[in-house]
């Protein structure tokens, strides 16, 4: 019995010093910083990308004497992909890390879900990777993205495509997520305009691997343009499989697709894939960004910063700006989360993507992705920028029959 | 070929019928392609829950070890006999590793009276080996690299790759033998028997235990050599194995638990019935066709194409 008694004491000792462990915030503490992201699951790797350009921009913050002469602490949230585990994350973030702002998030479905657990708990929410424009299009006030969105991704696309391509056909190979629907939506309006026809709009789950039922029907219907909203994976595989089958198409994605892993992956199987980016590396004449990839490939060997490590870094360096110029931290909590919603709301400052400013819905309007393609150099993949033609570094190539390439 | 020289010429405007027909063959054959992948994974399965009743649900997750055996093997040997020979290694690898996991995990469980312990480990197992893989191999998805480097060529009336072929092939191939192992040696009866009924093997003399390590051994070897071919064709990564263990749930069920004939026709049927399922109703339900014939096998006939009434 006394035994008993004395597991029942040293438990709840054991919580109560838990708690007042927990409670106590001390000035000399780093600031927690809440970041959500797939670290786990499908594109684990991509996650992996982002989280290595904040770490980059946190040493760099660190290194400078943190704020207000705190170091900074970035706890990481692993949503999984999946809106469930999101919303479970960023409400352990808030309620049990006490978290100033949160910070990263990846994969539309995700953050239209976490974003609004963030507006309800009246915390600052920025997001770095997504771009379906329902995030910042519902009028909520404590919510921000520094990615452009779909419409502002395509933009340059869509001008390239009216002016320059004019498909007769084109069909539509797309994740079923939110990121998925909301470039089929833009696509087809597009298509539209240009007076193409749509042939197929063929859906996947993210997680697929045999996308042969697929490329089948669209090898039929011979698309000009095949529309292929997809991220690493999904798209490497696509073009394997396309190879396999002998299809060709001018295939179109987002961007998002234009990885390291995805460059290992496919290889020359990607040549002629277009899409939208915003790689640091195709950006090297502006010294801003080719000092930031000169640090990042010092901190990472033998890595190479992708579109994702870019805006990671961006995401906390928006972050730590808003921070810094709400002049000091108060401790209360929520009056300190109002002051840098207000502060984020005049962010304007240069980053590794281009100028990050915000409009009222929290959108940032000021960074613009060109249109790549893969086109290769002695055997090795490589994105080039062939439109709007002012920052063109190639021109565009038709794709050639598989058996025609080398 | 015919068809789609017409259509190709413009002869037709629209899709004429012998274009369909072309599209539905190659469907079919996409499918009995993918149906062969599934197969090597539902058979082990389905041994292994004959005559252990085990539900394996970290099954899928030697396939995806076996995936990564053969990445490091092609490493030190390239080409298409570095190909070959990995599948081989990762059948043997994988092989070894069931063999440690039954005889130290599986086999003290087999005495309790309840299955829950050992669904609990083989769920625990499932995610043990996925996130220990995402330590060791890291996230990134990797290929094998395709010796035939993804060149298509043409069948008759369908469009495949020499890699998908071989694959096919190789499965088969492996199918077979197992099929030959089962029926024509001493110990592939014993194997049968003991699925069929575990007393009367135990009286008959037959070394229970022995039958156990040699069905979880044989199960993961080709769930193993499984997964390098689904490597082959798709990606490696960590959680490759989830989507093939449902799959091959999918497939034990329509099949009859525990029947190997069950999961082979199975593992095609399913192959075939998502690729048809996807170009004639829709893309979207594609992962669905599996679960909806789960469902209606087990209203309609609950113990399987092949299962006949199960004793307990």
């Amino acid at each position: 019995m006394s035994e008993k008694i004395f597991r029942i004491v040293l438990g709840m000792v054991v919580c109560i010093s838990l708690f007042i462990y927990g409670g106590r915030v001390n000035a000399a503490d780093p600031i927690p910083i809440g970041i959500l992201g797939p670290f786990t699951g499908s594109i684990a790797f991509n996650a992996e990308e982002m989280k290595k350009g904040m770490m980059l921009a946190v040493d760099e913050i660190d290194a400078k004497g943190g704020i207000f002469g705190r170091k900074i602490e970035l706890i990481f949230g692993d949503t999984e992909a999946k809106p469930d585990k999101g919303v479970a994350a960023v409400k352990k973030l808030i309620t049990r890390d006490k978290v100033l702002v949160v910070g990263g998030g990846y994969a539309s479905s995700v953050n239209i879900a976490t974003s609004e657990v963030c507006q309800n708990e009246r915390i600052p929410i920025v997001v770095a990777i997504a771009i379906s424009p329902t995030i910042t299009n519902r009028g909520f006030d404590y919510v921000f993205r520094t990615s452009p969105n779909s419409p502002q991704f395509l933009t340059g696309i869509n001008d390239w495509l009216l002016k320059v391509k004019k498909p007769k056909t084109v069909a539509f190979l797309m994740e079923n997520t939110d990121y998925g629907r909301d470039g089929e939506k833009i696509w087809s309006a597009q298509a539209k305009k240009i007076g193409a026809k749509e042939l197929a709009h063929l859906y996947f789950e993210i997680g697929d691997a045999d996308f042969t039922t697929q490329i089948t029907k669209l090898k039929e219907l011979k698309p000009d343009v095949t529309f292929n909203i997809a991220s690493t994976t999904e798209a490497s595989l696509i073009q394997k499989q396309a190879k396999e089958l002998n299809f060709v198409t001018q295939w179109i994605g987002v961007g998002g697709q234009f990885t390291e892993a995805y460059f290992k992956m496919s290889g020359a199987l990607c040549q002629y894939a277009m899409g939208s980016s915003l790689e640091p590396t195709l950006a090297m004449k502006n010294p801003l960004v080719a000092d930031f990839v000169k640090r990042y490939e010092a901190k990472y060997q033998k890595a190479r910063p992708g579109i994702f490590s870019s805006q990671g870094y961006d995401n906390i360096m928006v972050l730590m700006d808003a921070m810094k110029r709400t002049g000091k931290l108060t401790g209360d909590l929520q009056k300190d989360r109002d002051a840098i919603k207000e502060a984020l709301r005049k962010t304007s400052i240069e980053l590794t993507q281009g100028k990050i400013e915000f409009d009222k819905n929290g959108q940032v309007y000021t960074v613009f992705p060109s249109v790549v393609q893969v086109q290769m150099v002695d055997g090795t993949p490589q994105l080039f920028i062939i439109y709007p033609p002012e920052r063109a570094s190639a021109t565009y190539k038709t794709p050639l029959p598989w058996d025609q390439r080398k | 070929m015919r068809g789609k020289s017409l259509s190709r010429r413009g002869i037709y405007p629209f899709r004429d019928e012998e274009s369909m027909e072309s599209l539905f063959l190659q469907q079919v054959f996409n499918g009995l392609i993918v149906g062969s992948l599934y197969c090597l994974i539902a058979i082990g399965l389905t041994m292994i829950f004959g005559v252990m009743r085990i539900a394996n649900f970290a099954h899928g997750d030697f396939s995806m070890l076996g995936a990564y055996i053969a990445l490091y093997f092609i490493v030190l040997v390239s080409g298409w006999f570095g190909w070959i020979g990995s599948m081989i290694v990762a059948a043997i690898g994988v092989g070894i590793i069931g063999f440690f996991v039954e005889r130290f995990l599986f086999r003290p469980l087999l005495t309790r009276w309840t299955d829950i312990d050992i669904i609990m480990l083989s769920i625990g197992l499932f995610i043990l080996l996925e996130n220990g893989a995402r330590l060791v191999f890291g996230p990134t998805p990797k290929m094998i690299p395709d010796p035939f480097s993804h060149k298509s060529i043409d069948l008759f009336l369908v469009s495949t790759s020499v890699i998908r072929l071989l694959c096919f092939f190789f499965s088969c191939v492996a199918i077979l033998l197992l099929q030959l192992f089962l029926t024509k040696t001493k110990m592939g009866v014993a194997i049968r028997a003991t699925s069929q009924n575990r007393n009367a093997a135990l009286l008959m003399g037959i070394n229970i235990g022995f039958i156990y390590s040699l069905t979880f051994v044989v199960g993961s070897a080709l769930a193993g050599f499984g997964g390098v071919l689904y490597g082959t064709t798709f990606a490696i990564f960590p959680t490759m194995g989830a989507m093939p263990t449902l799959k091959a749930f999918a497939i034990t069920i329509l099949g009859g638990m525990g029947n190997i004939r069950g999961a082979i026709f199975g593992g095609f049927i399913l192959g075939v019935a998502e690729t048809l399922g996807g170009n004639y109703i829709s893309m979207q339900y594609k992962n669905a066709i599996g679960f909806v014939i789960i469902i209606l096998v087990l209203l309609i006939i609950p113990h399987g194409l092949f299962g006949g009434k199960q004793k307990s």
